[in-house]
């Protein structure tokens, strides 16, 4: 076979790889072995397994997405990739990091923990900028747009796994009535049928050409649909499984296409078929680069045609290492040794006759003490049945440690685990949901038993295909194995490590200094020592660790019992998270009908919600933020300013009942309150505090307009619903947003009456005409709209409501008709600043859920003679009418001169000079505070103890520095305390 | 993740909805004759079982209706759905489900992997 060579650089230097390679695959076909330095101590570190499970041969792809912590097992090359190694410094080979190995003995378990205790500051500032360089693995990627995105499926029956399991199910499927997903995380279907030769012959067929004919047979039927490069990283509740699909599998990005989809389906039923993972043995250094797991050993030899190594040490405790004696010895190369654990007499006949006639040294009830080596294998030290150490020379060593079933997914889902004897390993026992397990992550090692679970767990459903299949292997077909977690070892020197963990670098010597110190609870073990909490999650190690705490802790392994499986089984990119979800996409921005009117103005937004509202106008390039507040809210005072108002949110509320319900969202009294006015009014919730406030208009007592605060606008309107719906159904009300029906302008200032009478020529806007918080409909152009006499800045205002359709075309016309005015357009600054020269409160700013009508000095809002409304009960409850509650009041500088910082505390001490060695009594905080240009000095409101008795004292505002100001407790009404100027 | 039966619409995903938090707590009558404590208790006071739970949940992102439902809270079954209005379906028609005094079930609650036989 004859394939192109596809070329990608491994730091630096080019190597070539063949089509379908991972990038492990191609360096091990280059020989290369050296791939990462290690977490902690820097420890070089090689290719240690074939797939999703690796520990340490991260990297790090160089392109637009910087993508870090990639696995280099299970990442396909393309041509012109370009790959780093992580967590070195200067280069792979001499990294100074490295002296952390040296130094270990101070990096034990919980040694962040314990070390960096102090001084102040200093873990700010010197230990974690410290740490982050060394520790850690790949950099983080540059801000790039992600292009995944989401799917959604509801299906009958998903089967996760394309392997034999997954396949033979499949099979009884393929042409029913049932909607089925098959769902396989490799390329190809088939898992061990690819991964290694263990089965000669199904159905008296070469398995690959059954897997083919199968294969075939499933995408032709019309019910099942096959997602490859797919995992199932997640199950939730409801039988809801979220699966990752890289849609970019050996090819470079492509900015046009989704790089992933995340697909989220909901089923019926789940098939786990999910397979198994082989896991490891501690011994002396197991961490070489040169260390491999013997099946993914045997995957790079079927899948790659790769051999890392032609005479590697084998070492075992376990029966499944006779296919890679066979592989091997079939491609003509020789194991330089055989160790395994069990006696010979325990050793299949199988594996036995293959030593005996390829000569290949064996050595049975033997282990693997350490290995040699400075950044790779040189010599393993193998422990002989007489206790003797025998050293041989190799460059790699083949671990076999036993297989887990892959029950990630299974206690995801809620399932309970049982431990198995025989097999040594965790397996399903109980399913909390819809779950069937099949094959191996069932715990059915076993070929010959396969058929019969199938036929078995899938006879619930009807109507599925009848199937036949015989199996001719090569090995032994039961599964034989002897526990062993750690070998034992001699320290040879400060270098020698035994790992359980190799990602985050935890020794065996650090479980056992974890349960001396007392953290002998497994969840808190894996805590203390960082164990399994690498983005491999232990894959290949945790029930390694079981093992061994359950031998330090003299208990069974079950009684040990595991860590929590949570999902993802692995890392999900945020990039599929997100999907489309990000820029202008993440959040819709809602924009009001004067939008182009504002940018032509050169406003500068802020964001309100997910509306863009005007901040300030700059009226020149170079006008700052404070210069064009001052001069805008001035501008009011002095002729008229102009807001856009619509974001306010408006809700209509009708019905028989209508007056009622008003009567009982809303503190106040509507009842004698005449047909077209308007009042300010104030919600609470049922625990008396302020949710939100707005004006009420009466049109009649069947009909309502209100409006709320701009942030609050939803919540009122769904506050409203609930009580409607669940505490007064009987009442006949409905109500609706009006928000965007409608937009609105805020007039304001002495000159807004002329304004409008010259914009409204039609409409009397006399004081007896048109008094204050009244408001009527006109005719306007081919539309209605409504006006209202209100103002939130104090000034002689009108409020206009109209459609938005018209909106753009009035604004303009109000402008033209004002030019003798100088009508000034103004933004929120200058509204918050020109309503708190009048002590007027924002609901949010001033409040804060924690805030009464009665601490806001609003008790003229409450209508005390109404029988109920929600909250009115709590406003009589002894901590509300208690008189050292912190309640509103204004503050004013008495150095005029200076600025008082919203947020700062509000406290009687002047001094405030270090050391502090009293606790200050804080009295409150400031909860606004502007500049007033019509005033010329700052003006504060602020939420203080017993504000109400406080006015006329002076009290101190702490500042950015330790200096005081000392202020003047005021009422908070800075401007026209009489309302002249509004009423007039 | 799981879904929820609304009453108007069918089951839907868990995200369309909100939860309103316990049901069956009705509002005062007359909240002027009541003391402070029975009031407070109304405000602030709910049930919160490891175990069989009725409340409130609205259908936000879809009919805005109220409605209850019973959950199990250890393992988030839904064990029924009734509009509002409707009489609560007795707690001994949900009692299969809880196996132990704390009322944490054998199986489904995640709070461990392993159990004992």
């Amino acid at each position: 076979m004859t394939e192109s060579k596809i070329y990608f650089k491994f730091d630096g230097k080019k190597y070539a790889g063949n089509q379908g390679d991972t990038i492990a695959a191609a360096l091990l076909r280059n020989n290369v072995r050296l791939i990462g330095r290690s977490f902690k101590y820097h420890r070089p570190r090689g290719i240690y397994t074939c797939g999703i499970e690796e520990p340490n041969a991260l990297v790090q792809i160089i392109n637009e997405h910087n993508e870090p912590n990639v696995r280099a097992t299970v990442k396909k090359i393309y041509e012109g990739m370009i790959v780093k190694s992580q967590n070195r410094w200067p280069s792979l080979k001499t990294d100074l990091g490295s002296i952390n190995n040296i130094l270990s003995p101070i990096f034990s378990a919980g040694f962040y923990y314990k070390t960096f205790m102090g001084p102040k500051g200093f873990w700010k500032n010197v230990y974690e900028p410290l740490i982050r360089r060394t520790a850690g693995l790949g950099k983080p990627p540059k801000e790039f747009k992600s292009k995944s995105i989401h799917q959604h499926h509801n299906i009958d029956v998903i089967i996760v796994g394309g392997g034999l399991s997954g396949l033979l199910a499949a099979r009884k499927f393929a042409g029913t009535n049932y909607d089925v997903l098959l769902v396989e995380r490799e390329d190809t279907l088939g898992g061990v049928l690819k991964n290694a030769d263990k089965i000669k012959f199904i159905n008296d067929q070469p398995a690959d050409e059954w897997l083919e004919k199968t294969e075939r047979l499933i995408r032709n039927s019309n019910n099942i649909k096959i997602l490859k490069n797919t995992l199932v990283t997640t199950y939730n509740f409801s039988d809801h499984l979220i699966a990752l699909e890289d849609k970019n599998v050996g090819k470079p990005q492509d900015n046009e296409k989704p790089e992933f989809v995340l697909h989220k389906i909901r089923t019926n039923h789940t098939i786990l078929a999910n397979g198994h993972i082989e896991r490891f043995i501690t011994f002396r250094n197991n961490d070489l680069p040169g260390v491999m797991l013997a099946a993914s050993f045997e995957k790079y030899l079927n899948r790659y045609g790769v051999v890392p190594d032609e005479s590697p040490v084998i070492f075992t405790n376990n029966s499944s290492t006779f296919s890679l004696l066979k592989s091997l010895t079939d491609l003509g190369h020789k194991p330089k040794a055989y160790v395994d654990i069990r006696d010979q007499k325990n050793i299949e006949k199988e594996t036995v006759d293959l030593l005996e006639k390829f000569n290949i040294p064996f050595y049975p009830k033997s282990e693997i003490e350490g290995c040699e080596g400075q950044k790779e294998v040189k010599k393993v030290s193998i422990r002989t049945k007489k206790n003797q150490i025998s050293k041989i020379k190799t460059s790699m060593l083949c671990v076999s440690g036993g297989f887990n079933p892959d029950i990630h997914l299974f206690t995801q889902s809620k399932g309970l685990l049982k431990w198995d004897e025989t097999l040594l390993t965790f397996k399903p026992d109980r399913i909390f949901q819809k779950t069937i397990t099949l094959g191996s992550v069932s715990g059915n090692f076993s070929y010959e038993k396969l058929l019969v679970e199938v036929e078995k767990k899938l006879s619930k459903f009807e109507g599925l295909n009848e199937l036949e299949v015989k199996f001719e292997l090569n090995g032994p077909e039961k599964f034989q194995i002897k526990e062993l977690w750690e070998t034992k070892h001699e320290k040879k020197s400060l270098w020698s490590k035994s790992f359980i963990d190799l990602q985050n670098d935890v020794t065996t010597k650090d479980l056992r200094q974890a349960v001396n110190e007392g953290f002998n609870r497994i969840e808190h073990l894996k805590r203390f020592t960082t164990n399994s909490m690498g983005t491999d999650q232990g894959k290949i190690s945790s029930i390694n660790a079981l093992g061994i705490v359950s031998k330090i802790l003299k208990k069974d392994i079950s009684e040990v019992g595991t860590t929590t499986y949570r999902p993802p089984y692995s890392p999900v990119n945020f990039s599929a998270i997100a999907g489309r979800s990000t820029y202008e996409f993440y959040d819709p921005e809602r924009k009001t009908p004067l939008h182009s009117w504002h940018i032509r103005q050169k406003a500068v937004f802020e964001n309100v919600g997910q509306w863009k509202r005007p901040w300030y106008f700059k009226k020149s390039e170079d006008e700052t933020m404070h210069q064009a507040v001052q001069r805008e809210a001035e501008q009011v005072r002095k002729t008229a300013g102009i807001l856009d108002g619509s974001t306010l949110g408006k809700i209509e509320i009708k019905g028989k009942d209508a007056l009622t319900f008003v009567n009982l969202m809303y503190t106040n009294s509507f009842t004698k309150m005449k047909p077209k006015t308007g009042r300010y009014a104030l919600m609470l919730g049922e625990d008396g505090m302020v949710k939100d406030d707005g004006i009420v208009c009466k049109i009649n007592d069947q009909h309502f307009i209100v409006t709320t605060t701009t942030g609050n606008a939803a919540s009122v309107l769904a506050h409203m619903e609930e009580y409607a719906q669940t505490e007064w159904p009987n009442l006949n009300v409905y109500m609706n947003s009006i928000t965007e029906q409608f937009a609105t302008f805020n007039l304001s200032g002495p000159k807004s009456r002329v304004i409008m009478s010259r914009v409204f020529n039609d409409i009397d806007f006399s004081n007896d005409k048109f008094p204050f918080m009244s408001f009527d409909n006109f005719k306007y152009l081919d539309t209605e709209i409504r006006i209202l006499r209100a103002s939130f800045t104090g000034e002689l205002g009108y409020e206009i409501y109209v459609p938005p359709s018209h909106a753009l075309k009035l604004w303009q016309k109000i402008f033209i008709y004002s030019r003798d005015f100088d009508l000034v357009p103004y933004g929120t600054e200058t509204m918050h600043l020109l309503r708190a020269e009048k002590g007027y409160i924002i609901v949010g700013q001033d409040t804060d859920g924690t805030v009464t009508p009665l601490d806001l000095n609003l008790n003229w809002m409450i209508g005390k003679k109404k029988k109920d409304f929600i909250g009115k009960r709590s406003l009589t409850r002894t901590d509300i009418i208690r008189e050292t509650r912190k309640q509103l009041v204004g503050l004013v500088p008495v150095d005029k001169t200076l600025g008082i910082e919203e947020g700062q505390h509000v406290i009687e001490q002047k001094d405030l000079s270090l050391p502090i060695k009293d606790p200050i009594d804080m009295l409150g905080h400031v909860t606004s505070s502007y500049f007033s240009p019509n005033l010329n000095h700052s003006v504060a409101m602020a939420l203080i103890r017993g504000g109400k008795r406080k006015i006329g004292s002076r009290l101190f505002v702490s500042t950015e520095n330790l200096n005081t100001i000392a202020v003047e407790v005021v009422e908070p009404n800075f401007i026209d305390p009489k309302n002249e100027r509004m009423i007039l | 993740m799981f879904t929820i039966r609304c009453p108007y619409c069918g089951e839907r995903d868990q995200s369309e909805f909100s939860n309103g938090g316990e049901a069956h707590v009705a509002r005062p009558k007359d909240p002027e004759q009541i003391s402070d404590r029975e009031w407070s208790e109304y405000v602030f006071i709910r049930a919160n079982p490891k175990g069989i739970y009725y409340e409130r949940w609205v259908h936000t992102h879809g009919c805005k209706k109220w409605f209850n439902a019973v959950r199990n809270t250890s393992t988030d079954e839904i064990l029924k759905v009734y509009k509002m209005g409707e009489a609560p379906p007795p707690l001994k028609e949900f009692k299969n489900t809880i196996k132990t005094p704390s009322g944490e079930p054998d199986v489904g609650s995640g709070n461990f992997s392993v159990k004992k036989p």
